[in-house]
């Protein structure tokens, strides 16, 4: 294949973010690259609008993003590109930030923290009746803001804004209580695991 | 008991359709729908990062535009790294279109030579 054509690209759309990457390993042809970077553009631009808040800084740095993404995945092999492109913009921004600021934000090294991605399957060995018990458990111990909020959110399948509309909580609560409440649930429910084990 | 539940704790890497997001930003969607997308955000924190980032673009008109021209430049960078490659590539094959006429002469002049001294 020496150049794809990016008329019929829509016939491409079925294969994943990892097969268009192994498909890039296989012959280094640089459309396969475009075509997976170009699914990431408008998340992109939208995780650096969250911390650069500019829209012209945001822009530019989708741009040095995906530059640098193209040196490093024609020198490495990546395997979880979805994460590592996270990542990269992740790291892009805070030093965008750094450069801005300083180094001594206290904010920037509290988003320092690796972004919690890619565990999924982690408690598929665990049997579901028993899990889903100590799940029920762990979620009445849970304070009642995120017990109620997991509750509406997961179980009932409400929007924030239902959820702010029936709780009387603002938009930024309830996203913080689910949030919140998901790592806490998780941190009682690996107590509960290591106990049974 | 439901389960739903496992949802709380699992993480997700499944796609988001870039339309429904742009409808989720405009406030296009029913209540399922955004729920839907409130869950992969709730599931991804690069979805979840990537939606509050955007919600600050005041001028939701604009983001197509500059998805446009992202899309636009990205493709352009990799054509000229492209070109800059082939480029590149052009003087070794001239090199081995030389090294192919050089044997061929060379071949042609041994021939000359040992047919004369048999004469």
């Amino acid at each position: 294949m020496s150049t794809l054509n990016f008329v019929n690209k829509d016939s491409y759309s079925h294969l994943t973010d990892q097969e268009l990457l192994d498909r890039f390993y296989a012959d280094h042809n640089n459309d396969w690259l475009g075509l997976l970077l170009e699914r990431y553009i408008l998340l992109l631009l939208g995780v650096c609008m969250k911390y650069l808040k500019n829209e012209e800084e945001a822009k530019d740095s989708v741009q040095q993003i995906f530059l640098k993404a193209i040196t490093e995945l024609n020198k490495y092999k990546v395997t979880y590109f979805r994460s590592w492109i996270y990542t990269v913009a992740r790291n892009h921004c805070l030093m965008q930030l750094r450069n801005r600021h300083g180094k001594s934000s206290a904010a920037i090294s509290e988003n320092l923290a690796a972004p919690v991605e890619e565990t999924a399957g982690e408690n598929n060995h665990m049997e579901k009746d028993h899990m889903l018990e100590l799940m029920t458990n762990s979620l009445a111990e849970l304070n009642q803001e995120q017990n109620q909020c997991l509750i509406l959110f997961y179980l009932e399948k409400k929007s924030y804004q239902e959820i702010t509309e029936n709780t009387g909580f603002t938009l930024m609560q309830v996203k913080s209580h689910i949030q919140n409440g998901k790592r806490n649930l998780k941190i009682l429910l690996d107590k509960k695991l290591n106990k049974s084990s | 008991m439901n389960p739903e539940f496992f949802n709380i704790i699992s993480h997700s890497n499944k796609d988001i359709d870039p339309q429904k997001l742009m409808d989720y930003l405009n406030n296009k969607l029913s209540d399922t729908e955004k729920h839907e997308i409130e869950k992969l955000m709730a599931e991804s924190s690069l979805i979840n990062d990537a939606v509050e980032g955007l919600e600050h673009i005041k001028d939701k008109g604009k983001l197509q535009a500059y998805v446009d021209q992202l899309n636009k430049e990205l493709h352009n960078h990799l054509q000229k790294k492209k070109l800059r490659r082939e480029k590149k590539r052009l003087p070794e094959y001239s090199w081995i279109y030389f090294a192919i006429i050089l044997i061929l002469l060379l071949c042609i002049i041994a021939y000359m030579v040992i047919r004369q001294s048999i004469h």
